[in-house]
């Protein structure tokens, strides 16, 4: 599998003395075998954060779908789903400011806005969408109070913006990762991101899916299963996309069995939090047999994979950045863009 | 060659700055709106680490561990918060085959290399600041804002050469100002002042780059066949949308052996795609829910 590409050279000086041979492209030189990078301190918090925004923003798009296309057959969901999205509300702010070094400055966040920075992006991201999910979320829980029939006029007017923000939240994440030098990430920009989004509606239905079921209301189940199913199937479409790209650019290596995350990203993330939920799915969808525990142990598997998908994602990442081999073989081919 | 307004300040002690300090030691005059950097010339460096002290003692950064790391000469081992220059040592005796028999024509073939932040044109780690602490001043050079900056660590996997680093001490990010200060000031930054060599080369970026390459054509005429500079526009470094060096280098050797990245890339061209593709692929799935949620 180690088709790592012959490094076309520039030659250097007068002569062009340093033009490596293919076979010895693979060997790379490095100093004293020194980090070339410095790798992120980004751990289980932000793969934490990661995961519930994904999660939450999939919850709201969920409910705002439903609720375009179904109207009040999908109201219980279309409930769910608007309180779910609350998860990133309450938790997302803390875990991030909880991440700083410096966390009482965390409001020079919105000093500016940086177009460049993901991370400026998605400060605002998480803004407009706790604001939005914040007023669809009261405006349901008056309208269910019966504290008049507007509220939940206003709940279908905010759910739009919600649902754009939800969007935004699935996969601005995978921007955040991808936009940095750290080779992993920053070697499959857009496979990266087809598997975040995959991933994260496939929690987000997953979850919803749980509670529908702790209800017993099948109806609405199946559709979250469908739903569960083309997600996850996006997400192992853009694994196996990212899996080339990795091999291409020749950092394959953070990702490779023997490493402990790699081991993670690959059983734990792809095949029991993501592979595993698909087939039991289409089992069951096969086999015809509604309403029984396979669907609960797909849906547990698919939220624990989503949430592993960005730790793993993240350590395997800072793991290629302390390679120098990997991150000098990752700076020697042409710009992934 | 002194310069003749140096003969005014002859006395040990001096009531204050010499104004414009840096003309007599650098030859140039440091003014706002004006692009400065470093041209590190690797080939003049005796790995004395006179800039690494210097460095240390103007910008009263902390002492490091104190220990052998068995590279060579070098136990600074890397650029880091506390360490804005770092001299790299690289033995090349023997070609990691075996002891040698004899010596190469070029020096002792002992390569030394006084590393520095690059100051990018399109800095990666000023792009990934969200909170503006990151900001390019009126030299072109890339500075931390302290009284911002609030230790979000972005820039640290930015940069394409590993040299921003978070300080577990103060919680904010640091490195080389290219000695904002002293640029304010009217002198010639800490490092190239005190290089004994002019390995380390402080000026406009215009008149630098000129005399890199001027310096390149006499290596190769005194037969160093593999001299080249790293980050001029068109040359290893300047790659991938980075634009060029403020901080540029004279190798004779590839970049990975002074472990600089043969062709670093812009982190933030990778933002689009990124968003882009994500977004597709939700609006494709959300579809896909509409027709699911709206069957009867």
């Amino acid at each position: 599998m180690n088709d790592v590409p012959a490094i076309s050279r520039a030659p250097y000086g007068r002569e062009a003395k340093y033009a490596l041979v293919p076979a010895a492209a693979e060997k790379v030189e490095t100093y004293y075998g020194q980090p070339q990078l410095k790798p992120s301190h980004y751990g289980f918090r932000v793969a934490l954060y990661i995961f519930i925004a994904g999660l939450s923003g999939a919850a709201q798009l969920i409910a705002t779908s439903a609720d375009l296309a179904g109207g009040d057959r999908h109201r219980n969901l279309v409930r769910r789903g608007r309180y779910l999205s609350l998860l990133a509300v309450g938790l997302g702010p803390p875990l991030l400011i909880w991440d700083l070094h410096t966390p009482q400055r965390f409001y020079n966040m919105l000093r500016i806005f940086r177009p460049t920075s993901p991370m400026s992006i998605g400060t605002y991201v998480l803004s407009g969408f706790s604001l939005s999910s914040l007023v669809t979320a009261a405006a349901q829980f008056l309208a269910d109070r019966g504290d008049g029939p507007g509220w939940g006029r206003v709940a279908r007017v905010i759910e739009i913006p919600a649902a754009l923000a939800g969007a935004g939240m699935t996969t601005y994440t995978a921007a955040l990762l991808a936009a940095t030098s750290t080779p992993l990430w920053a070697a499959a920009p857009r496979a990266l991101a087809v598997q975040f989004a995959g991933s994260s509606i496939a929690a987000g239905a997953a979850a919803l899916a749980l509670c529908e079921e702790a209800d017993s209301e099948s109806a609405a189940t199946q559709r979250l299963e469908l739903l569960g199913m083309a997600a996850t199937a996006t997400e192992l479409a853009g694994a196996f996309f990212a899996g080339r790209r990795y091999r291409h650019v020749g950092v394959a290596p953070s990702t490779a069995l023997d490493r402990p995350w790699g081991a993670i990203h690959r059983v734990g993330a792809i095949a029991l939090g993501a592979a595993l939920p698909l087939a039991l799915l289409t089992a069951r969808r096969v086999g015809n047999r509604p309403r029984s525990r396979p669907g609960m142990t797909a849906s547990l598997l698919a939220i624990g994979g989503s949430l592993l998908l960005r730790w793993s994602v993240i350590q395997a990442g800072n793991d290629s950045a302390r390679h120098p081999e990997e991150s000098l073989r990752f700076a020697s081919g042409e710009d992934p863009g | 060659m002194v310069h003749p307004r140096a003969l005014a300040y002859t006395a040990s002690h001096l009531d204050g700055l010499i104004p414009d300090e840096a003309e007599l030691t650098a030859g140039v005059r440091v003014e706002p709106r004006k692009s400065y950097g470093f041209f590190t010339d690797t080939t003049r460096c005796i790995g004395c680490k006179a800039c690494e002290v210097a460095c240390k003692e103007w910008n009263l950064l902390p002492a490091d561990d104190l220990r052998l790391t068995g590279m060579s000469y070098d136990n600074t081992a890397a650029l880091s918060a506390s360490t804005w220059r770092h001299v790299a040592f690289i033995e090349k005796i023997g070609d990691g085959e075996g002891r040698a028999t004899e010596m190469a024509p070029f020096q002792s073939n002992w390569l030394m290399m006084s590393d520095v932040c690059k100051h990018c044109h399109n800095a990666p780690c000023l792009e990934a600041c969200p909170t503006g602490a990151l900001f390019r001043t009126e030299f072109d050079t890339v500075v931390v804002q302290q009284d911002i900056c609030n230790g979000c660590g972005y820039c640290v996997p930015a940069c394409p050469f590993g040299v921003v680093e978070l300080s577990l001490v103060d919680g904010k990010a640091h490195k080389c100002t290219l000695c904002y200060d002293r640029l304010k000031g009217g002198l010639e930054p800490a490092c190239a002042k005190a290089c004994p060599t002019d390995s380390i080369q402080f000026g406009e970026i215009g008149e630098l780059q000129q005399r890199a390459k001027t310096r390149v054509d006499q290596l190769h005429e005194l037969g160093v066949d593999g001299a080249y500079l790293y980050g001029v526009p068109g040359s290893p470094g300047a790659t991938g949308d980075l634009g060029h060096l403020n901080a540029f280098f004279l190798l004779t050797d590839t970049p990975e052996v002074y472990n600089l990245p043969e062709r670093p890339s812009r982190a933030s061209n990778r933002v689009g795609p990124s968003l882009v593709s994500g977004l597709a692929a939700v609006a494709g799935l959300m579809l896909g829910a509409i027709v699911f949620f709206g069957r009867r």
